[in-house]
């Protein structure tokens, strides 16, 4: 297992590495850069004539005038060697302090969809696979044809609109305005905690509705597997087996598909935070992109790529323990 | 009789989409302490499906017949009527493994590939057998060592992938008698092996069984391997026994064609030239039974008129040699 570890722990720094290089060719790719930006934002409309030199020198005041390479190893030296993300130019400070926060809330929002997600479509897919052919698997198999057919945007509406109604609860955003600018404190994580459910619930929907499905064919295969009866013919009693023996293969599909459940959860989120008004980075991204502030949008593409290579590897590790025959494949 | 096991009319149904299919009918064997039976037939003909129903394995959509009785005396002396027990009880959980035990013909797919040999045999003994951990452990090693594996002690922690199919065979059968069973239930358990293989695993089987003075049921096609195993045979055909008796007077002098067939396919060294003549056609689907005998549409001295109109009844030909066919209706003593 160790080896094995190191082996995939050597290919996600490869693959982050290759990413980083993406990453700032992506950074590169807009026409024009910050320099432009703020000579413009600075003197349109004062009547100040700017000449190329001006832009120039604010270039090299930028370190923005240096070239390519040196500018993608002086960038990447910054995050590797001192977690520096560089400069946030139309925030005038650090990009650490620009994303700070909703970095966090970011992950907390991925993290808790990706757990209502496992959560929920796990146990239910082999519910519905066990009980094959009952009126509650067909109920199930009509909820997530619903699921997959409605747009997450959609039932953000409907929820913000029926807990208003019923609760006239303020569920928008991710905090209650007693806490929002309060420090960090046990009552403002469970604040967080009650708003939390929402956009996890909202962004878990058809991930839950797939992976349902997903569970629910795999389950029905494995269960008809000689090693099931043969445990069952040992007297293995029935919900041990069930664990025991098929679901661990089941949830094997889910497992590895981790990694592309993050990345959506990443391209669905921006939609939903601007229906349920919630801060996190995908709005920001946007801003800096059309700011053209490119280390801004670097330091959260960096980010964003680095969660699904990393969770990736997690799920190789993951994958690796349900079932000891991919570390054979990968030793031998 | 010292009969362990006795099955009376057992008929099994199946609910399907297409209707209900009946691959069992009427079927009733017994097996006595330390013998074996041995069932041969073709595949469908519902030797796997009876023995299943002896351990209530069958799916869901399985019906037991109103009049079969499956009774079983268990090693306490209690006598079981395993047709009455709930599928999931305590009683049911008991008599799988602990009673009657289980070998199948995939070695490798009876294993979970994603458990070692030793975590499956543990997990069976402490199941059955009043042991902790470290108890089951080295009884299981002991299994292993039984069944004539070297090196038990490091392959108990291997999965059943690394072994060969030989030796996967050999640590099934340890994982099945760890549980205690006296009665073995053992399914096609060498058809996946090579010849050689398969006399070592058929003599261990026969040795094991003896030292432990275990009933065995086996089901194979092969009659050259139930000449060299079992005691008793029962011949099935489309769910039925047409043909029953000591294994040497069923090898010596099969009375029903089907069973006279299935001898002749059997390839024989000693005559290189001989030609190998195989039971003309393929056996029926269970959605179009025949009437009168299973049997008559392949029939090579089928009786016009009789045969495909009249089931026939069990002809007792005395010594336990029973048949159901009309050729040999005057000769015995009919049974039912």
């Amino acid at each position: 297992m160790l080896r094995f570890t190191l082996e995939r722990l050597v290919g996600m720094v490869v693959t982050m590495a290759l990413v980083s290089v993406m990453v700032f060719l992506i950074m590169e790719l807009p026409p024009g850069d910050y320099a432009d930006r703020y000579a413009f934002r600075k003197y349109s409309g004062t009547g100040v004539n700017v000449t190329e030199a001006d832009i120039q020198a604010i270039r090299v005041d930028l370190g923005l005038d240096k070239p390519l390479v040196f500018r993608y190893f002086d960038w990447i030296g910054g995050i590797v060697l001192h977690g520096d993300f560089g400069q946030a130019f139309a925030f005038e400070t650090s990009v650490l302090k620009v994303i700070g926060d909703k970095i966090w809330l970011t992950l907390g929002i991925l993290f808790s969809t990706l757990i209502v997600t496992y959560m929920v479509s796990i146990p239910i897919g082999i519910y519905a696979a066990v009980r094959r052919a009952s009126v509650a698997d067909y109920g199930l198999t009509v909820f997530s044809y619903l699921g997959l057919a409605l747009p997450n945007f959609l039932l953000a509406l409907i929820l913000l609109y029926f807990a208003n109604k019923w609760f006239g609860a303020d569920i928008g955003g991710l905090f209650s305005a007693d806490y929002k600018d309060a420090p960090w404190s046990f009552a403002k994580a469970w604040d967080l905690f009650k708003h939390l459910w929402l956009p996890a619930f909202v962004l878990a929907w058809s991930a839950v509705a797939y992976q349902l499905q997903t569970v629910r064919a795999t389950m029905s295969d494995e269960i008809n597997k000689l090693a099931v009866t043969a445990a069952r013919a040992r007297g293995v009693p029935e919900t041990k087996l069930l664990i025991k023996y098929p679901a661990r293969l089941a949830i094997n599909p889910v497992v590895s598909t981790i990694g592309f459940d993050v990345n959506r959860i990443f391209s669905e989120l921006p939609i939903v935070a601007v229906v349920l008004g919630l801060t996190e980075l995908g709005e920001l991204l946007l801003r800096a992109y059309l700011d053209l502030d490119m280390y801004v949008a670097g330091a959260i593409l960096l980010l964003l790529t680095f969660m699904i290579v990393f969770m990736n590897f997690i799920s190789d590790l993951l994958l690796a323990w349900l079932d000891p025959r991919i570390k054979l494949g990968a030793s031998s | 009789m010292d009969d362990m096991l006795k099955v009376e009319n057992l008929s099994i149904a199946f609910r399907t989409d297409e209707g209900l299919i009946a691959p069992v009918q009427g079927v009733s064997f017994s097996v006595q302490k330390g013998k074996t039976l041995g069932l041969v037939g073709e595949s469908g003909s519902g030797k796997s499906i009876s023995t299943k129903a002896l351990m209530r394995l069958l799916p869901g959509t399985a019906i037991l017949g109103e009049d079969t009785k499956m009774t079983y005396r268990a090693k306490n002396g209690e006598i079981i009527d395993i047709e009455k027990l709930a599928p999931n009880s305590r009683k049911t959980r008991h008599l799988r493994g602990g009673e009657i035990g289980m070998i199948f013909q995939e070695p490798m797919a009876s294993f979970s590939p994603v458990y070692t040999v030793g975590n499956q045999m543990m997990e069976a003994i402490r199941l059955h057998r009043d042991m902790n951990k470290k108890e089951a452990r080295e009884f299981a090693i002991e299994m292993l060592d039984k069944v004539g594996i070297s090196n038990p002690a490091q392959r108990i922690d291997q999965y059943a992938h690394e072994m060969s199919g030989g030796m996967r065979q050999r640590a099934m059968i340890a994982l099945t008698l760890s549980a205690g069973p006296q009665l073995l239930i053992a399914d096609e358990p060498t058809t996946a092996l090579d010849v050689t293989i398969q006399a070592q695993v058929l003599e261990l089987m026969s040795d094991l069984q003896r030292d432990l003075g275990m009933g065995m049921i086996f089901i194979t096609h092969d009659l050259g391997v139930i000449a060299q195993i079992a005691d008793e045979v029962a011949v099935m055909y489309l769910g039925t026994i047409v043909e029953r008796g000591p294994t040497r007077d069923i090898i010596r002098d099969p009375k029903h064609p089907y069973t006279q067939g299935l001898l002749e396919a059997i390839p024989k060294l000693d005559s290189l030239t001989h030609r190998l003549s195989p039971v003309p056609g393929d056996i029926p689907s269970p959605h179009a039974r025949p009437t009168g005998c299973p049997f008559h549409t392949r029939c090579t001295r089928k009786i016009e008129g009789v045969c495909d109109v009249k089931a026939p009844t069990e002809v007792d030909l005395g010594e336990g040699h029973a048949v159901a066919c009309f050729l040999h209706a005057d000769e015995g003593r009919h049974v039912a």
